[in-house]
């Protein structure tokens, strides 16, 4: 009985403390769905457009591939053509002025550079994909080590 | 950066000076932070997260957060690279709506299946948890009990959960979701080879000259091992790729020869092949002889559905005997397969003779090294461990097999489908090291290992995961616990079986999960979860490669690991609550004993101390628990599998190495298994050994072609086939919260012929319903772009959890594999 | 035989006995139109999309192919048939290509391209055929609809707006010379300029 009461003053305090967030029905839980329950679907929204701005988004780190700004509709990469690479290869960027893929790019498996880019790396969607023009579902929080760096410098300057 | 004016002045004074003297400008003067105390990042290895090629990953941690992750230049897997996903990993535990605390449904400060989710304490989580496992225990006995586990657990996590519900709670109810993922491919590796998991590795690709696709997407589902493959070909002109699949997409870009069949059809190709080979005197008789023995299976096996379904109530074998077969000699067998001629095959498959004889000729031809590559296709589908079968008779049949770029290969869906799924057996049949519940001999020997009394295993198997949803609705199977998965979202034909099943208000559904996802929507409690480099782990990766990390990072505040979870909730149960009397007599030291003590703290998993965690190192677990309880469940668990051709190294060495494939003899791990030179088990003089055999020889199976449970009609007139997108992991519970990676493909989209869409009056965009006989679900056309349909089939993508695609597919299994096949229903699409 | 075709020359040597001059006049003209009025009628029956795909090959590959293409499905709905794009709109050059087309029939009888196979295999030499002969026109028949003065570069993405305005609009470059490929699957473009 005391354990249970414990319990319950407990579940109490911590109702209250989370009051803020506290969520109401099983709907409201599911954050990728909206607030629908599983047997109902809220009506799906449109196909988003293709952003299309040519405008380099920040990565995330340096390692991260870019996004690619621009629409890719029927670009072919295949077994006959890597319409990509007409213009984002190396001696393809003084007449397109696109960036020119990474030096990584010219790597094979053990780390050699080739005249031309790396087999492995034909297919350029593995990495790299457009963006639609959509709001995320969620918030990230994920923290630039550039933004950390910045307030450890802060805090040393501080003291 | 504070600085004052003066202060701004006198560093540029010195960085001028600085620079004209050519010497380094100090960190502080400069607009970059340079100085290596602060730039500096902590690397360590991990596997990928995603899929079940196992890639490396280096992990950059900053005070206490994952900063950066980007490809291991030192893994053989991967060589540095990753795919889009995995460049993303870095972000994946970050979405906002982490879960921090238990939920309870709750109305009156009281659980309630009807309430609405509210937080309560870990210990008030455990108490109801205890409590409903208590009550169903007394009223249903351990069968009423039930946890749907995960290829993606860690090795320790299957592993603790295993023993927690076999031995524990007594009950073989528990499953991984691994079921729906390769569970035939075990069935067929079982059958053909009588021990699982593939004999080759990915080094093969380097070695091959031909390469096909069996209805596997590998370069969206795969996509390491599709640069693999993509560079052999690139590199090496000679080398030929053909993709078999039911619509045209990515891996059809590389493809020499593409062909697209009519579902179910692929089992009637494999059989031309085999006639091909025959027939054109190609088959390598000296290997045939030495190493195969003949068998004819048996047929009208069924599908898997509820035994009242009328196609249940059809088939001839669909009990006990559907994996039956009796020995046949070649001459049956090559008679067998000469009815699948190519002019009949192209007929029922739609691919033109010309293709299947060119893809038939790579097998055929003695001079041609040919790999097969497979994963969906083949497994999710209701003769699944029949087309394993076949696939390996025609490597059989011309003795391409075991040997370098000659390699059967089944690919997995998940991190550890094999290390953890299937090695550490957490099916409902399955015991680690391949052994199985209903043998004796095997059972007897597991309670020795684990240290409990004779008989403490059910030799009965428990109920399998799609078993579990009609138990659930049915009101048999009462507590619940879901792990590492997303089974509301995963699981066919939801909206029949497991929505009505969750809801029962006979049953009580726990769900462990790192964010709020459909099945936790439906579950009545939920426990925040940390998860992957938040914890310790260890996966094993689809060609037998074990890989071990380190704990990076703390998990949010309140989430604990899977382990924690269920070694912690073992401490709430004498096992006097969890086993009968008799049973206790066996062994009455355990008498007052906590299961905790009986199953981890049982002086072999508690044997390492925590001294041997090293000390820069986090591991939550280890220093809750009082001792190092990853390595001392791993190394109990490795017990199982060495000098059984399961070998494993030591656990400690496993976080020096990238990874190491299984059996590892002598400190030396195994590339190619059953051939002798690179397998230590194969005796000396074989040349082969198909050691899982008594007799080392494998099986080449005579099946035939039988048609799928549910094909167009004139109502439904469509196929529908489901799967995943590149850009998402699964059900998109952790990709689905990258910003990046949801903005790539944020919604699933039923892709199209354009003349499909036309002959319905829709274009692009449309809003449509998909339904089925089960059920419905809307979304928009999609009539381009990287998926291609034939005329007559659509396929949507089950990542997106506001549009529910498994509310419309069947849940028809492979009787044998009992593994669901998501690839074929019949539907309609119809503007809404 | 020979006697006749001597007859029968002999007859239209002489001067007509029986039709007035006016008739045959007038009945020359009605005649004439209506042959030059059916020969055109074939001629445009030739060139509707209609026609094109009712050979497989064309329905099977290229049509197929243009399906999914900005030039099938756009905003403005407003498409390119084959003819727009493969048949010069100016007389003497249409019947210049259509002298051309003569061959393609050979090719339909004697079944050059009917597998999707055979039809990959000429890919390349037929994608050549075109870009050659838009490229000497300079893009024709694409700037039958896209009309480079008439182009809003605002309305265009940068990379787009920045390429017309400079190759395009000092006659450096021709709209083939980026946009191969833009209504049709690519052949092999090993060697190709700009690839």
């Amino acid at each position: 009985m005391k354990t249970m009461i414990n319990h319950l003053v407990k579940t109490l305090v911590l109702s209250i403390l989370f009051t803020t967030s506290v969520l109401a029905a099983d709907k409201h839980v599911a954050t990728l769905r909206g607030e629908v329950n599983i047997d109902t679907q809220a009506e799906p929204s449109a196909i988003a457009n293709t952003v299309n701005k040519d405008i380099k988004q920040g990565r995330n780190y340096p390692m991260q591939p870019p996004v690619i700004p621009h629409k890719i509709r029927n670009y072919e990469v295949n077994l006959n053509s890597n319409k990509c690479m007409s213009c984002h290869s190396r001696n393809r960027t003084e007449e397109s002025q696109a960036p020119m893929v990474s030096v990584t790019h010219y790597m094979d498996r053990d780390g050699n550079f080739l005249a031309e880019i790396s087999p492995r790396r034909y297919f350029c969607n593995q990495c790299h994909a457009p963006q639609k023009d959509v709001k995320p579902l969620v918030e990230n929080t994920f923290i630039d080590m550039h933004t950390l760096m910045k307030s450890k410098v802060n805090t040393k300057n501080e003291h | 950066m504070t600085i004052n004016r003066r202060e701004f002045i006198k560093a540029n004074a010195v960085a001028a000076a600085a620079t004209v003297a050519g010497v380094s400008i100090p960190a502080k003067a400069s607009n970059l932070i340079t100085s290596s105390d602060v730039t500096k990042l902590k690397w360590d290895k991990a596997p990928c997260r995603f899929c079940g090629t196992g890639c490396s990953v280096n992990v950059g941690v900053m005070d206490g957060k994952v900063v950066a992750t980007h490809g291991d230049i030192k893994s053989p897997v991967n060589k540095g690279l990753n795919c889009i996903k995995g460049y993303f990993l870095s972000k994946i535990m970050y979405g906002k709506d982490r879960l921090t605390t238990p939920l309870l449904r709750m109305k009156n400060g009281k659980f309630d299946k009807e309430g609405d989710f509210t937080p309560i304490t870990w210990d008030a989580a455990f108490d109801i948890m205890a409590e409903k496992t208590k009550q169903t225990l007394k009223e249903k006995g351990p069968t009423g009990i039930g946890m749907f586990g995960s290829g993606q657990w860690t090795v320790f996590e299957g592993y603790a959960a295993s023993k927690l519900m076999k031995a524990g709670f007594r009950s073989n109810n528990i499953d991984p979701n691994a079921r729906h993922c390769m569970a035939s491919a075990v069935g067929g590796f079982m059958r053909t080879f009588g021990i699982d998991e593939p004999m080759g590795c990915y080094d093969d690709i380097e070695a091959t000259d031909a390469m096909v696709l069996w209805g596997s997407n590998m370069a969206e589902m795969h996509p390491i091992l599709w640069t693999r493959i993509t560079d052999r070909r690139l590199s090496a002109p000679h080398v030929k790729v053909a993709v078999l699949s039911t619509y045209a997409h990515r891996s059809s870009d590389l493809a020499d020869n593409s062909m697209i069949f009519t579902p179910q059809t692929d089992l009637a190709i494999l059989n031309f092949i085999a006639h091909y080979i025959i027939k054109t005197d190609r088959v390598n008789k000296d290997f045939v002889n030495k190493h195969t023995n003949f068998k004819l299976g048996n047929t009208d096996i069924g599908y898997g559905l509820r035994p009242e379904h009328h196609l249940e109530q059809k088939a001839k074998n669909n009990g006990k005997t559907a994996g039956g077969s009796s020995p046949i000699n070649f001459d049956q067998y090559a008679k067998f397969v000469s009815t699948y001629t190519a002019e009949y095959v192209s007929k029922l498959s739609g691919v033109p003779v010309d293709n299947l004889n060119a893809l038939a000729e790579l097998y055929a031809d003695p001079k041609t090294k040919v790999c097969s590559f497979w994963t969906m296709g083949f497994n999710q589908h209701t003769r699944g461990v029949w087309a394993n079968n076949l696939v390996y008779n025609i490597h059989l049949l011309t003795g391409k097999i075991s040997t370098p770029g000659n390699s059967p290969f089944s690919l997995t869906g998940q991190p550890s489908a094999c290390g953890t799924a299937r090695e550490v057996g957490t099916f409902s049949h399955r015991l680690p090291a391949d052994m199985v519940v209903n043998n004796k001999k095997h059972r007897d020997l597991s309670e020795k290992l684990w240290k409990v009394p004779t008989g403490t295993i059910p030799p009965k198997p428990g109920y399998h995961a799609v078993l579990q949803n009609r138990k659930l609705k049915d009101g048999e199977l009462n507590f619940y616990w879901s792990m590492c998965n997303n089974n509301m979202q995963a699981a066919a034909n939801l909206n029949e079986e497991a929505y009505p099943g969750y809801r029962n208000p006979k049953n009580f559904i726990v769900v462990s999960d790192p964010y709020p996802t459909v099945t936790a929507q439906a579950a009545d409690l939920i426990l925040p979860t940390a998860m992957w480099v938040e914890k310790e782990g260890v996966y094993g990766n689809a060609e037998r490669r074990t890989q071990a990390w380190y704990q990076m990072v703390e998990a949010p505040q309140g989430a604990k690991s899977d382990l924690w979870q269920l070694v912690e909730f073992s401490k709430r149960f004498k096992i006097e609550e969890v086993w009968p009397q008799e049973l206790l007599d066996k062994n009455p030291t355990y008498k007052g004993k906590s299961m905790y003590e009986v199953l981890y703290k049982n002086g072999q998993v508690d044997k390492f101390s925590i001294n041997q965690v090293p000390t820069d190192r986090l591991n939550d677990e280890a220093r809750h628990f009082g001792f190092y309880i990853q390595k001392g469940l791993f190394e109990e668990y490795a017990s199982f599998g060495r000098g059984k051709a399961h070998d494993l190294a030591d656990y400690d060495r496993y976080h020096q190495e990238r990874g190491l494939r299984w059996p590892v003899v002598d400190g030396k791990e195994t590339l190619r298994r059953f051939k002798e030179g690179s397998d230590p088990y194969v005796e000396a003089g074989s040349d082969f050994q198909f050691y899982g055999k008594k007799d080392g020889k494998a099986i080449i199976f005579a099946l035939p072609y039988e048609p799928p449970a549910e094909s167009p009609d004139a109502e439904f007139d469509m196929w529908l086939s489901t799967g995943r997108v590149l850009e998402h992991w699964h059900s998109g519970s952790m990709t689905q919260r990258v910003p990046e990676l949801y903005k790539a493909v944020p919604d699933a989209l039923v892709y199209m012929h354009p003349d499909d869409a036309k002959s319905r009056g829709m274009r692009r965009g449309d809003l449509v319903k998909i339904v089925s006989r089960r059920g419905e679900v809307q979304t928009r056309v999609e009539t381009r772009g990287r998926n291609k349909p034939p005329k007559g089939l659509v396929f949507m993508p089950w990542f997106d959890a506001s549009r529910l695609v498994n509310k419309v597919t069947l849940d028809a299994t492979d009787p044998l594999s009992k593994q669901t096949d998501f690839k074929k229903c019949a539907v309609k699409v119809v503007k809404v | 035989m020979k006697e006749i075709i001597k007859i029968g020359w002999q007859t239209l040597k002489k001067p007509s006995a029986y039709f007035s001059l006016g008739f045959l006049v007038i009945g020359g003209f009605i005649a004439g139109v209506i042959f030059w009025g059916g020969f055109n009628t074939a001629l445009e029956a030739t060139n509707t999309e209609e026609f094109c795909i009712s050979c497989h090959e064309m329905e099977n590959n290229v049509y197929e192919e243009l399906k999914t293409t900005i030039h099938f499905s756009n905003r403005s709905g407003v498409r390119a048939t084959c003819p727009d794009c493969h048949v010069p709109h100016k007389w003497t050059d249409k019947i210049a290509r259509k002298m051309q087309a003569s061959k393609e029939v050979w090719g339909k009888i004697f079944g050059t391209i009917n597998t999707r196979d055979k039809f990959l295999a000429h890919r390349k030499r037929l994608a050549q055929n075109e870009w050659t002969r838009l490229k000497a026109n300079d893009s024709l028949e694409c700037r039958n609809c896209h009309n480079f003065d008439y182009m809003d570069f605002t309305a265009q993405s940068s990379r787009a707006s920045q390429q017309h305005s400079t190759s395009l609009a000092d006659g450096e470059k021709t709209c083939i010379d980026c946009h191969k490929g833009i209504a049709h699957q690519l052949p092999d473009m090993k060697g190709v300029e700009g690839w």
